[in-house]
């Protein structure tokens, strides 16, 4: 594998990593934004935890 | 019977993703001229389709909000949770392909960014919708809603540009590969691959646009019961 070959995997699973790390990263702040968001409607309810 | 559906959903999208993976690094050939860096383009394309898709429910949404405001108020707030689910997740795929572009381009033109007018009109889309985002979180008032919705309207105006500006301009940002001129097109196993992670990104995309509306939907009942407890206490 020449130099050129390797830098161009390198950047690709670069690229890769980074989609997936957006992705994933939005997807656990919703998650958690959910999980505040029924705490609150529970707590509005008035049920317990 | 609602939970299997969404497992069953999760589970296909799921399927999708790694079918669409292993379509792009193991069935597709490498390009003659760029090598393996063009299979980024199986990320990067279906991620800047989907951003469009999405900026464009974001501009359903908020036309339907100014439709319904006054007229039918919980049509208007399903409208405008639309509107704010797409723009939210149309950022994160526009996200997506301001980041592997330059990733792209770094390699393949010795640059990371360059000024011509494809990358310029995405990157204002980009800060368009993000301003659109900030404006939902910061602003406060009865006004909130409507100054977002015209903002939306007028952000989803330069997705067409967006679309068009590299057969309208000499860009640095190649030619279109789909629906150019006679000398576009591509070897039919990467449109596969491509075709592959396009439903992939698009199943995806679809799954957390469906959890970010709801989310949506729940916040505006829980801010609904919140104004009626303040007037009765």
């Amino acid at each position: 594998m020449d130099q050129a070959a390797i830098l161009d995997h390198e950047f690709r699973i670069a690229a890769y990593a980074v989609t997936w790390t957006i992705q994933l990263g939005y997807l656990a702040w919703l998650g958690l934004k959910w999980r505040a968001q029924k705490r609150n409607a529970e707590r509005l309810s008035g049920k317990p935890r | 019977m609602k939970k299997f559906a969404v497992g069953l959903y999760v589970a296909v999208t799921l399927a999708l993703m790694a079918w669409g993976y292993y379509q792009a690094i193991y069935v597709a050939p490498n390009d003659a001229m760029q090598g393996e860096i063009f299979r980024i383009i199986y990320y990067h394309v279906p991620s800047a389709s989907v951003a469009f898709l999405f900026f464009a429910i974001s501009l359903v949404g908020s036309i339907g909000f100014l439709a319904w405001r006054r007229s039918r108020q919980e049509w208007a707030q399903i409208a405008d949770a639309w509107a704010l689910s797409g723009a939210e997740v149309g950022v994160v795929f526009c996200t997506v392909v301001l980041t592997t572009g330059p990733l792209w381009g770094r390699r393949a033109w010795g640059i990371w960014w360059t000024w011509d007018a494809r990358l310029t009109t995405t990157l204002v889309l980009w800060l368009i919708y993000v301003s659109y985002l900030l404006l939902r979180r910061f602003a406060a008032g009865p006004q909130m809603q409507t100054l977002a919705a015209v903002l939306g309207i007028f952000g989803a105006l330069d997705v067409p540009i967006v679309y068009m500006s590299n057969r309208w301009w000499r860009t640095q940002h190649p030619a279109p590969v789909f629906g150019g001129d006679s000398n576009s097109g591509m070897d039919p196993t990467m449109v596969g691959a491509l075709l592959w992670n396009m439903v992939a990104w698009l199943a995806w995309g679809l799954l957390i646009l469906g959890l970010r509306y709801r989310v949506e939907r729940q916040q505006q009942k829980i801010a609904a019961r919140e104004a009626q407890e303040a007037l009765n206490a």
